[in-house]
């Protein structure tokens, strides 16, 4: 492909476990895509390498390239394998151990040897300020400067490279955290990382508060000198650009911001995938979206709805994999920012296949991975996993993946998975493999369910948008089963995380405690606060370098019944003065949607008003996918589609030899970076976004 | 071809995971929906997905104490509602004579599910209520005689009859609480989880049909039972016996004193309590239900083994124990702070395993919840400032103690500080762990936690569970109990001691502080074989001072690390008495108590 010298472009680059994929796009909506290794002793490597040979092959000069977005696994990675800093918490007298009591609940049940994750501040490095604050953001002791000089001391003597302050309701009234802060730098020096609790999460709940401010402070210093290390490879590269990092929340940050607020990068990965759909789901006019993303290792669900990501502000970093984690908590470190509501569970390609003690088929959660993998990737597997059990069925090819990069030894997994598997079921071995599609499908159903059902939403009026590696393989079985009847597959849907960058729009979320009545709020003080928020979030757009006239803002509050300890997140309508009595309306609406039950004689009150500002992405309604030009296969291979069909010799396409007109199942799509299969009974066509629709038999 | 009546693996996998995600998203609607903090933030309370007998084929991931105690529920349920049971009833009740309750605090709201015009199951929840009236805010009033003072007592009666509501009920329970606007709260949050519970149900039977839904079911609980029958098997038969003790009750506590004998015999376990104390006039009975689920966990926390909590395990565990002692009280003996026994029976159940399973089983925990609850009136309005205390675990073979963690029959939350003083007229002067607490050995025992609270109201009425001061956890393997615990009332030179379980509510006023220090918790192995590094880390972390390190440990501590000459030599001399004597001494030293 040639490239002219006037054409711009932006590039997206995500990384992930086994590969780092990157996408271009120009104005006029061409897609360019690479997939290199990734390189986890320095992720920045195997960036340049990509955004290099990108550049190589399609004659990109860097001056081309208007802007860089990024979302980095660097951030969980450094919590998960407890690479963060040295870490100090300066806190309120009485109070040094309410990070490690946490909330005290256990996620594991009848497990007398559970053992709870280690703080990420050691006991020794808790300090205690004499100060306490009352509520309402009382002053019932002053600080004690003192108290605060000898703690800064202390740490100077540690040596710990972050500090964390975290006073008792502080939410309130932050000012004995600036003072505290204030004798710390006087005391510690510039090099030193501070992060106060009001500035990074003003909300009441001290353990929640605490653990955000000292993720912060603990991934401080190392995303600064990786976000520099970014900045200077793609500097090398004489590539001078913006360069903006992905929010867990789904929005961009500068990279100046991500350095002072880390905390909010922790799931940027799983966050751009979620963005993506989302912004394909407005385009195709899809209200209700159920994202389901599937790799290696895991698969990812998430609800978009009207085109915008279901958030939650309750996350745990470093929980493993749990789908429970709404019920559970207690297995990682509290993080309560915005985050895209994404469910994970253990179900990828590379699930193993095993017998529980009771004789029961189990698949995962444990995984081989990419080392040493499947038992068909022939690096060394001997244990059968999910993916050979895919081949078996004849799902993905008995050659090779990823466009031929990726050679497959199908007898062998074959040979395997009959000896270990099917002998032991006494199936043959397509009926064994059809069997564990069916638990894996059984599994990630239970995750679809936790972002639907389990938030009292009915998926079967959704539409399943599949993608990954492995989510068009098992999307129609995930959809039958829980009787949703549209799957949705775009375009190069292995890197759709690194697309997603591109369509994420600059986003900033603020809040602020405003615990109140809302029968005894007045309109007009709701406003006055409104505004001073409004102020608050466009000065830091303004200081990313985005213009006041290209933001919006949308403000929404956080109610619950007066007792009640969750709140739900409602709009707060437009107009010249908030109308308090329709968002109390909303308020009671929402509940019943959530909950099936309402109270509207009850009290509500507000927690707390958040703004939303944003600045908008010029949009690009067609995009021209590169690797759309592949050649048609032209062959057919038997695939077993359960009981019900049998062996059926099925067809294998191109994308691009489908058009507007549905055509019958069974049949396969294999593509460079993905394989989707399209069962006996259902049906496929390509829509006018190149989006792969699959109409799904009941 | 299979015969159509075989049982596919694959089904039965299927069929269980949906189970248990029901049971999860009736829990998931009360916890976010619910309106006391003992539900939302403490999330005391259980769910459950019951055959259509009854039979419990999947609990939610909740309460441990509540495992086991639909059972004995929904028996009842079942014989006082033969045939009478028709679509849209909900039923409510407390009762622990009866009705297979627990103590009047625990209302369970249970729904039938109907499919095909047949009785399919039931989806069931239980949740602690903030107040039930009766005679101490929180019906947690240990001194309370009979159950007649411990509030309201709901037999089995229908809330909901063919989907009307029985106002009558509402508006009686509304007139008998303290708190009529979060129990309501809590109630409706119960109706929500069941009706939506009933959806989920009827999506997964309709799927299979009712006929293959029974068979699976029916499969699952010999399922859970061929498990657990495998795990008993392995364990050597024989008869064991473990003793342990509450402290008694109010200023001169008598010992109440529990025996258990545990058979193996085979692949079953029977365990037996003759030998218990007789019931007592407070508040602390267990009604069997209780006594059953406090047996269940145990031993299904001996076995370590993932086992489904479907009602077919529990076959393979026999409970006895004799009428008229505390784990199986006479009607109408007070169980409102029955609690306090539910842990004492899971030590003295894990201590008999420790002697099948040495090794597998750690020292005693903290002994159970403390549970303060300040009650009163403030600008005209009611309070009651509650939520259980926890905790710390026993050393084990494996690692020291754990201190702030929840004990493992309980996994109770707690509630938010900024929360409670936010709410209630009260506040809070420290959560933190206490100095040379937790008992010494080769792994400690973890730390005891204290935690005060000051009055900002006028007045106010204390009330007070805890135990464990003059029978502290115990220690294995040559590991030493734990340290006592203690309340106390406005801490300094002119400090009120009041027992660990006073029998009377005690009188607050505005700006009196009130202090619990917990338990902490056995050591594990010989104090002598502790490694000194782990000591010096210790005091790094202010767990314990340079001097308990040296009279306790003979690990002497200098400026610039372990002074390793010292350490040995006064290891090589250092008695086992002297240990023995001098980690309390530091302990009551440390908190103003010597």
């Amino acid at each position: 492909m040639q490239i002219e010298s006037t054409a711009t472009f932006r590039l997206g680059i995500d990384i992930g476990g086994t590969f780092t994929d990157i996408v271009a796009t120009d104005a006029n909506g061409r897609v360019l895509t690479k997939k290199v290794s990734s390189t986890p002793r320095d992720y920045g490597l195997g960036i340049s390498v990509g955004v290099g040979e990108l550049m190589r092959d399609y004659g990109i000069r860097p001056e081309q390239i208007v802007e860089v977005v990024h979302a980095t696994t660097v951030a969980t990675n450094a919590v998960l394998e407890g690479k963060g800093a040295a870490t100090a918490l300066i806190t309120t007298e009485g109070f040094r151990d309410v990070l490690e009591f946490r909330r005290v609940r256990v996620p594991e049940l009848y497990n007398l040897d559970y053992v709870k994750p280690k703080p990420l501040v050691p006991r020794r490095l808790r300090f205690e300020v004499r100060e306490r604050m009352g509520p309402l953001g009382e002053v019932r002791i002053p600080l004690a400067d003192a108290s605060a000089v000898q703690a800064a001391q202390r740490i100077a003597e540690e040596g710990a490279k972050a500090v964390a302050i975290c006073l008792l309701h502080s939410y309130a009234n932050g000012d004995h955290e600036r003072r505290v802060r204030d004798i710390a730098k006087e005391i510690l020096g510039p090099d030193i990382f501070v992060t106060c609790s009001h500035e990074i999460l003003p909300e009441i709940r001290e353990y929640e508060r605490t653990s955000t401010t000292v993720v912060n402070a603990f991934l401080g210093p190392v995303m600064d000198s990786y976000l520099r290390g970014l900045r200077d490879r793609l500097l090398a590269l004489e590539i001078r650009c913006p360069l903006h990092v992905l929010t867990s929340g789904g929005g961009q940050m500068s990279v100046a911001s991500a350095m002072r607020k880390p905390a909010y990068l922790v799931e940027s990965g799983p966050a751009a995938g979620v963005i993506a759909v989302a912004r394909i789901a407005k385009q195709a006019n899809l209200p209700n979206v159920i994202t389901l993303d599937m790799g290696g290792t895991t698969a990812k669900t998430a609800i978009v709805e009207n085109g915008e990501p279901i958030k939650t502000a309750e996350y745990e970093v470093g929980a493993g994999i749990n789908l429970s984690s709404k019920l559970v908590k207690g297995a990682g470190y509290a993080i309560k920012l915005p985050f895209i509501d994404v469910s994970e569970i253990g179900a990828g390609g590379g699930s193993l296949i095993h017998f529980d003690k009771g004789g029961l088929l189990k698949v995962g959660p444990e995984s081989a991975g990419s080392e040493p993998g499947p038992v068909c990737y022939a690096r060394g597997g001997i244990q059968a996993t999910l993916t050979d059990a895919l081949l078996v069925l004849g799902y993905i090819n008995p050659q090779a993946l990823v466009g031929g990069n990726l050679a497959l030894d199908a007898e062998r997994a074959l040979r395997v998975f009959e000896h270990d598997v099917a002998e032991r079921l006494g199936r043959t071995a397509a009926e064994a493999a059809h069997g564990i599609l069916s638990i894996s499908v059984a599994n990630m159903v239970r995750s679809v369910k936790s972002v639907s059902t389990y938030r009292g939403r009915d998926p079967r009026g959704y539409t399943l948008v599949a993608f990954g590696g492995n989510g068009p393989i098992v999307a129609a079985a995930i959809a039958r089963d829980i009787g949703i009847r549209r799957v949705l597959v775009p375009p190069s849907p292995g890197v759709l995380s690194a697309f997603g960058l591109l369509v994420a729009e600059n986003e900033y979320e603020f809040v602020r405690s405003y615990p109140s009545e809302l029968d005894v709020l007045d309109a007009s003080t709701l406003k006055a606060k409104m505004d001073a928020l409004e102020q608050e979030a466009r000065a830091a757009l303004a200081a990313d370098g985005f213009e006041s006239e290209t933001v919006g803002v949308q403000f929404f509050a956080d109610l619950r019944y007066t007792g009640q300890a969750f709140e739900l997140t409602v709009p707060v309508p437009d107009g010249a003065v908030p109308d308090l009595a329709r968002l109390g309306t909303a308020f009671h609406a929402e509940h019943l949607r959530t909950f099936a039950h309402h109270a509207p004689g009850e009290a509500v009150e507000m927690v707390s008003l958040r703004i939303v500002a944003r600045v908008p992405r010029p949009v690009l309604r067609h995009f021209a996918h590169a690797a759309n030009s592949e050649k048609p296969l032209a062959h057919t291979r038997d695939v077993y589609f359960g009981p019900a069909f049998g062996i059926c010799p099925t067809p294998v396409l191109r994308r691009a030899e489908l058009g507007p007109a549905p055509r019958s199942g069974p049949m396969i799509v294999e593509e460079y970076d993905s394989t989707c299969v399209v069962p006996p009974d259902s049906k496929a066509h390509v829509d006018g976004g190149g989006n792969l629709v699959l109409e799904v038999g009941a | 071809m299979k015969a159509a009546h075989a049982i596919d693996p694959i089904t039965l996998e299927v069929i269980q995971s949906a189970l248990s995600s029901i049971a999860d998203e009736l829990a998931l609607v009360i916890m976010r929906a619910a309106y006391s903090n003992i539900v939302r933030d403490s999330m005391d309370y259980s769910t459950a997905v019951c055959d259509h007998e009854g039979r419990t084929v999947a609990q939610g991931l909740t309460t441990p104490v509540h495992l086991g105690s639909f059972p004995d529920a929904m028996r009842h349920l079942a014989d006082q509602y033969a045939g009478q049971i028709v679509p849209g009833d909900i039923f409510i009740f407390n009762d622990p004579y009866g009705a297979g309750g627990m103590h009047l605090p625990d209302f369970y709201v249970i729904k039938p599910v109907f499919a095909d015009g047949e009785l399919a199951g039931y989806v069931a929840t239980l949740a602690h209520q903030c107040d039930i009236g009766g005679i101490a805010p929180g019906g947690m009033a240990v001194f309370a005689k009979e159950i007649y003072q411990e509030g309201l007592r709901i037999p089995i009666l229908k809330l909901f009859e063919a989907g009307k509501p029985n106002n009558a009920i509402f508006r009686l329970i509304e007139k008998n609480t303290r708190l009529p606007k979060f129990v309501m709260g809590d109630v409706r949050a119960q109706i929500a989880a069941c009706n939506n519970g009933e959806k989920a149900l009827l999506g997964l039977i309709g799927r299979y049909g009712l006929a293959d839904y029974r068979r699976y079911t029916e499969e699952l609980h010999n399922y859970a039972e061929r498990l657990i029958r495998a795990e008993i098997a392995a364990l050597p038969d024989g008869s064991y016996h473990f003793e342990d003790y509450l402290d008694g009750l109010g200023e001169n506590p008598e010992r109440i004193k529990f025996h258990a004998a545990l058979t193996i015999a085979g692949d079953t376990v029977h365990i037996d309590w003759t030998g218990t104390s007789a019931q007592v006039a407070a508040a602390i009975n267990g009604p069997m239900p209780t006594t059953n689920a406090m047996c269940y966990l145990a031993v299904r926390c001996a076995l370590g083994a993932a086992i489904p909590n479907c009602e077919g395990y529990m076959r393979a565990i026999k409970v006895t124990a004799p009428l008229g002692s505390i784990v199986n009280p006479r009607e109408p003996a007070a169980c409102g702070a029955r609690g306090i026994i539910c842990f004492r029976m899971f030590d003295t159940l894990l201590g008999a395993f420790a002697q099948i399973l040495p090794g597998r089983i750690p020292a005693a925990n903290e002994g159970g919840s403390s549970a303060p609850h300040i009650a009163g009136r403030h600008n005209n309005k009611p309070f009651i400032v509650s939520g259980g205390l926890m905790g710390c675990w026993g050393g084990s073979a494996q690692r020291d103690g754990q201190e702030g963690i929840s004990n493992p029959g309980a996994n109770l939350g707690n509630t938010p500080i900024e929360m409670l003083e936010a709410r209630h007229p009260v506040e809070i002067t420290h959560y933190a762990f206490v100095e040379n607490s937790g008992g010494p050995g080769r792994h400690r025992g973890g730390a005891a936690l204290s935690r005060g609270y000051r009055l900002l109201a006028d007045e106010a009425v204390l009330i007070m569970r805890s135990d464990r001061r003059a029978v502290p956890p115990y220690g294995l393997d040559g590991g030493l109990p734990g340290t006592p615990s203690w309340n106390i009332i406005n801490p300094g030179p002119s400090q009120r001691i009041l027992p660990a379980c006073p029998m009377e509510g005690v009188a607050m006023k505005k700006g009196d502080v009130f202090v619990h220090i917990q338990a902490g918790a056995g050591g594990f192995g010989d104090p002598a074989e502790r490694n000194p590094e782990a000591v010096y880390s210790d005091v790094l972390n202010g767990l314990i001072t340079a001097s308990y390190a040296a009279d306790v440990y003979g690990v002497i501590v200098a400026s610039d690390g372990i002074d390793h000459a010292a350490t040995a030599n006064r290891r090589s001399s250092l008695a086992a008495a002297e240990t023995k004597s001098s980690y309390l001494r530091h302990f009551l030293a440390s908190s103003g108590l010597n």
